[in-house]
């Protein structure tokens, strides 16, 4: 059977627009998005919130407790949060810019890609710097330690230590996440790429 | 077309109808409405890809949008007409929305309006997806591979 046959066939069996039934679909939107991009969002959502109620009341008991001795621990988990704060932003606007389905197919696509292709770039910088961070921070606070306890440290041991210890962590750390961020994203970046790639095939 | 299972498909039909909800409002007429409605159908579609199964099992054809047992044909069209269905299963995501809109009988103009590829490109293509299909009928009917 040929595709025209079929398209006869689908013209004589096309059923009459009925009337909606009303309350079926308002039941129907009233249920949440399934969507790929709606359940990210969401769940980018409720990273934001634990990440806030986890955060302030530590940030506060480190302020107010050991009379205020490791508020800088405090000053630091602040500076967390406001990385955090600009982190989940601009998660939000990628994802948020991911699909225009109102527009044509090949250029929702293309906007998908790149979109994505940000996305996960991003998602890996940062991930790889807020750790790097951290490390810098808690050898700071290491240092001091020693420091306080009279242990003496020569000028270029510093550098030295920071160098061995960070550059070879960087390296693995970053490929990591490379490596995590495209088991959850590869495949689906890999579609749409195969997609647009046939779309634009000829063009 | 799109959509393994019949959870899937009812997903997706609900999906289409939040989207089309949501999208409304900035619905200015630019395009035809019907045009509208199939880019955000063929988005939504698409954008859904990540949690359908890639290849469902093929189709029952009690599941088929046209009923066999609906039709009155004869037992070998039915045959050839599930042939031709369990094909179509088995295009690329895109080549499932150029059957699509070829079969609701679009113009390649809006096709072109809706997909974003250029009209001669969409003949080379239906023509390349028809001859495929006709291929893997074939295929299925004698056996041949």
């Amino acid at each position: 059977m040929e595709l025209d046959n079929l398209k006869t066939i689908w013209k004589e069996q096309r059923t009459p627009v009925q009337a909606a039934d009303t309350e079926a679909l308002s039941l129907l939107l009233r249920t949440r998005s399934r969507g790929p991009i709606a359940r990210m969002r969401r769940n980018l959502r409720v990273e934001a919130f634990l990440m806030v109620i986890t955060y302030t009341p530590t940030i506060i008991a480190y302020l107010t407790l050991f009379d205020g001795r490791l508020s800088k621990i405090s000053l630091f988990l602040f500076a967390v949060l406001c990385f955090y704060a600009v982190y989940y932003y601009r998660k939000d606007r990628l994802l948020v810019r991911m699909q225009c389905v109102t527009c044509e197919v090949r250029s929702n696509l293309a906007g998908q890609v790149e979109a994505l292709r940000k996305y996960i770039r991003f998602y890996v910088w940062s991930g790889t710097l807020v750790i790097l961070i951290a490390l810098v921070v808690a050898w700071a606070t290491f240092r001091d330690a020693i420091q306080a306890k009279g242990f003496p440290l020569h000028w270029w041991f510093q550098p030295v230590a920071l160098l061995t210890l960070l550059l070879p962590f960087s390296v693995g750390l970053f490929y990591l996440n490379k490596w995590y961020v495209n088991k959850l994203y590869g495949r689906h970046t890999e579609r749409l790429r195969a997609m647009l790639r046939e779309l634009e095939e000829g063009r | 077309m799109y959509g393994a299972t019949d959870p899937d498909r009812q997903d997706l039909f609900q999906e289409i109808v939040i989207q089309l909800w949501r999208s409304y409002p900035s619905f200015r007429g630019e395009a035809r409405f019907s045009t509208w409605l199939y880019r955000i159908a063929l988005n939504t579609a698409i954008s859904d890809l990540r949690k359908q199964r890639r290849h469902g099992p093929a189709p029952d054809p009690e599941q088929l949008s046209i009923p066999l047992q609906d039709l009155q044909y004869a037992s070998d069209k039915a045959e050839q007409l599930q042939q031709l269905y369990a094909a179509i299963d088995r295009l690329t995501e895109v080549e499932k929305a150029l059957t699509m809109l070829y079969l609701e009988d679009k113009s390649y103009q809006e096709m072109e309006e809706i997909l974003g590829i250029s009209q001669n490109n969409l003949r080379v293509k239906m023509n390349r997806i028809k001859e495929k299909l006709r291929k893997m009928t074939k295929e299925t009917a004698y056996g041949v591979r």
